[in-house]
């Protein structure tokens, strides 16, 4: 299989929907519910949830995309889609280049082994080979200021300083495409700034990066461009600002209707969608 | 991208990845380097896990020794000394199997869940899955394997010598019933995502019914030539007698590894098969 996208793509969806089963939902998985549910259990057997509806995106190399929208609205779908963690129902993903997802600060960090040995398997298990990951080590190490708390079970940790550890494996590991989900409020302010800059020396050597978040004052800082998903569709897009303002416009002119007629659109909303 | 590889293809929707430093400069390397990772990683969590099992214990590793060879002594003085089995050397007997044995059950039951139980891993990174349930194989093979100097010992004490044999028969062995655990551990972890039921059918069906219908406490031997046939077509039992034979009388396996040797071939093409057909719904389903 070969793909067809110029060299300078790194992540194209083509008609891309990602469907979620209810059926597999906890909610008949024990034979007495089953046979207490049946009718219904065999009514609700397969109700999709469409949570991406026939999307297509491109991010050009070296861009950074910032993607917004509600709660349940398809981002973090799209990131795992794109992560590879979980197949598209439909539609083709074509993905050019090494990609290392923050989906979550510290995955599979275990609290009874030192700091150190979680980054190395950290490290490896986002994509590096073991041998990587040990030259990699003291930049990790160095980054993360533990000092001598890397030798420490991370029990001992506290929870900025587990994901002071994360962050600096997630960004050591060299990826070509980033795609984070909501982790740069980690740790202090200081440590904050750090890890700022260094996304930006990240975007500054051509890494390309998705970037999923609710921060919107942040998000023209780090992005190129902005779109907004809603209801698994990409409904705008934009420069980061224009995105941002149009959302937040929108979601403020939902709160100053009264209730009733915030019902009223969402209804209007759901129908059109 | 010209030289763009493929990692899976699906009737309805397609995925292309392709690591343009790595993977499409050289066609061939994007692959090395996967199978590269995932060794290490398979490597990195069975020492992890051995790690962790002992960590803060007094006796330590000593532990993977004590439990085996405790439940020997139990099982030895009930069924040679209460029951009579008749049996010569039955403690040696009995050990030859009981060891490898373990090394299989252990596996079962501590890989059963290693998707099931690993879903919070599995939703936000994306790396070789199948290395959880077989770092756990791997995990107990080498608590086996380093259990394998004890029974030597108990057989040289026993008058047994270590015999040229072995140093082909115990790799031999060792690989067999490894391929055959893991090819049962990548099947059931699958299924388990989706019937967790699986969890407790392992732990009934392996530790009830399949321990006492394979000759571990008591050898092939006494059983009724009459019903043979019948207990050889269960794959552990010409393991276990393999690895008996192989320590007890030098004998390396032949023939009579075939049940144990066609199953380990054919249930690692299912095992991996269903790995490959279900590990796309795993981040779904958990």
């Amino acid at each position: 299989m070969r793909s067809e996208i110029g060299g300078d793509i790194a992540i194209q969806f083509e008609n891309v929907s990602k469907h979620y089963s209810l059926s597999l939902q906890k909610e008949a998985t024990d034979i007495k519910s089953m046979l207490l549910h049946l009718p219904r259990f065999l009514s609700n057997a397969r109700r999709p949830f469409v949570a991406l509806d026939q999307v297509n995106l491109r991010v050009r190399r070296g861009e950074s995309l910032g993607i917004i929208g509600p709660n349940g609205s398809g981002k973090s779908t799209t990131l795992r889609v794109m992560s590879g963690i979980t197949p598209p129902t439909s539609g083709k993903v074509t993905i050019n280049g090494r990609v290392s997802a923050m989906l979550e600060l510290g995955s599979g960090f275990h609290p009874q082994i030192t700091g150190r040995e979680n980054a190395i398997l950290n490290a490896v298990l986002l994509g590096l080979t073991l041998r990587e990951a040990r030259a990699i080590l003291p930049r990790i190490i160095e980054f993360s200021e533990l000092g001598d708390f890397i030798d420490q079970p991370m029990r001992t940790y506290s929870s900025g300083m587990f994901f002071r550890l994360g962050f600096s494996v997630a960004v050591h590991v060299d990826p070509e495409v980033l795609l984070i989900d909501e982790v740069l409020a980690v740790g202090d302010a200081q440590f904050q700034s750090k890890c700022m800059d260094h996304i930006h020396r990240l975007r500054a050597n051509g890494v390309t990066m998705v970037l999923v978040t609710h921060d919107m004052l942040n998000l023209p800082k780090f992005c190129d461009r902005g779109i907004l998903i809603e209801h698994g569709r990409i409904t705008d897009e934009g420069t980061p600002a224009q995105v941002v303002h149009n959302y937040l416009a929108r979601v403020e002119a939902l709160l100053a209707l009264r209730p009733a007629e915030q019902q009223e659109l969402k209804v209007a909303q759901v129908a059109t969608s | 991208m010209s030289r763009a590889v493929s990692d899976r293809v699906r009737t309805e929707a397609d995925v292309i990845r392709c690591g343009a430093k790595t993977a499409c400069q050289d066609g061939g390397v994007g692959i090395n380097r996967q199978v590269r990772r995932s060794w290490d990683l398979l490597y990195l969590l069975t020492f992890r896990e051995l790690k962790l099992r002992y960590q803060d214990t007094i006796f330590g590793f000593l532990w993977s020794l004590i439990r085996p060879l405790l439940q020997g002594a139990v099982m030895f003085v009930v069924l040679r000394k209460f029951i009579r089995i008749n049996v010569e050397d039955y403690h040696l007997v009995l050990l030859a199997g009981l060891f490898p044995w373990t090394w299989f059950q252990t596996s079962l039951l501590l890989a059963v869940g290693s998707f099931a139980g690993n879903g919070a891993l599995i939703k936000k990174v994306y790396f070789p899955r199948f290395v959880l349930p077989l770092a756990t194989v791997l995990n107990n093979g080498v608590q086996y394997a380093l259990s394998i100097p004890v029974l030597v010992i108990l057989l040289v004490i026993g008058g047994y010598a270590p015999n040229w044999t072995w140093i082909i028969g115990i790799p031999y062995l060792l690989l067999v019933e490894a391929v055959l655990i893991m090819g049962i551990v990548l099947f059931i972890a699958s299924l388990d995502v989706y019937f967790r039921d699986l969890e407790h059918l392992t732990d009934v069906f392996v530790g009830l019914i399949w321990f006492y219908l394979t000759p571990v406490i008591y050898p092939l031997s006494i059983v009724p030539e009459k019903y043979h046939n019948w207990v050889l077509l269960n794959p552990m039992a010409s393991l276990i007698e393999g690895w008996r034979s192989l320590f007890l009388h030098n004998q390396l396996p032949g023939a009579e590894m075939a049940p144990a040797l066609i199953f380990a071939v054919a249930i690692a093409a299912l095992g991996s098969l269903s790995f490959n057909k279900m590990q796309g719904g795993f981040a779904d389903a958990l």
